[in-house]
């Protein structure tokens, strides 16, 4: 069984690799290589696996979801330009592919128990999600 | 690392369901008010999820401007504003059901994709097509 809770973040960022040049960077980044940067209200959907408690019925208290994902990434995100004030995004471009693999690593430690972390998706826009289910 | 990643698209179009093997009386049973001889339109959503791996260097798992472009191409352009049924030749045999439609999309994508994406690159996992708020159908090749 799989449940999952949703929490909003608002953002900015700069999609722009060092490793690129000017030309290569608005190639692949298009608008969003804007050296100025933009921003998103970003909305995260992670997703628990597994089986309900046979006493509470509840696969994860969603209070104790509620307060990591507070704590582990809506305190560290929200109102940030993420190249400057986020690690590891000072040395990694923030596109939506490489937020949803940190929003994982950063809460999968905190998920114990008979639940297990799912899925990350972030929605950067309500026409772009990416889904992060761990592994390689 | 492998992610999924999900992009949404419309394009408005009318159609009439209609299948030549019923009667007419059939007809109105099997699809009720869309049988209208008239036909009728929606605004169409359509999402198209792909499995890829991410890259080091730019940290993407795929040419979004790839994407746009097979999305415009191979749907966007040939069924924007059109009546499917006289304008789209696969839906003059076929009734343009929403299932009918969303395997006529994946048909396409999937013609399109070696040639957008020669070197391999992202797998098409999933269409999705919204016909209204509660009309969904979806093509999970996962």
């Amino acid at each position: 069984m799989v449940i999952s809770k949703k929490v909003e973040f608002s953002a900015s960022h700069i999609c722009r690799s060092p490793r690129l040049s000017d030309a290569e960077n608005e190639r692949t980044y298009g608008a969003a290589a804007n050296p100025l940067g933009h921003g998103h209200n970003y909305v995260v959907e992670v997703a628990i696996e597994g089986e309900p408690d046979p006493v509470t019925g509840m696969i994860l208290d969603l209070k104790r979801l509620k307060d990591i994902l507070e704590e582990k990434v809506l305190s560290v995100y929200d109102h940030r330009l993420l190249n400057r004030e986020v690690e590891p995004f000072d040395r990694v471009v923030p596109t939506l592919e490489n937020i949803a693999i940190d929003i994982w690593s950063r809460i999968d430690p905190h998920i114990r128990g008979r639940a297990k972390l799912y899925s990350v998706r972030v929605h950067e826009t309500v026409e772009l999600s990416v889904e992060y289910r761990g592994g390689k | 690392m492998t992610v999924r990643l999900t992009r949404k698209y419309g394009f408005a179009a009318s159609h009439r369901l209609h299948s030549r093997a019923l009667s007419d009386e059939e007809n109105r049973r099997t699809y009720g008010k869309c049988n209208n001889p008239h036909g009728h339109g929606h605004n169409y959503e359509v999402e198209i999820t792909v499995r890829g791996q991410v890259d080091r260097v730019t940290g993407r798992a795929i040419d979004l401007g790839r994407l746009d472009r097979i999305a415009e191409e191979e749907i966007l352009k040939p069924l924007r504003y059109r009546n499917l049924n006289e304008e789209v030749p696969v839906f003059h045999e076929v009734v343009p059901t929403t299932e009918n439609l969303a395997a006529e999309l994946d048909r396409r994508l999937r013609s399109a994709w070696p040639e957008a994406f020669p070197d391999g690159g992202p797998v098409l996992e999933k269409l999705r097509i919204w016909e209204t708020e509660r009309n969904i159908c979806e093509i999970d090749h996962a």
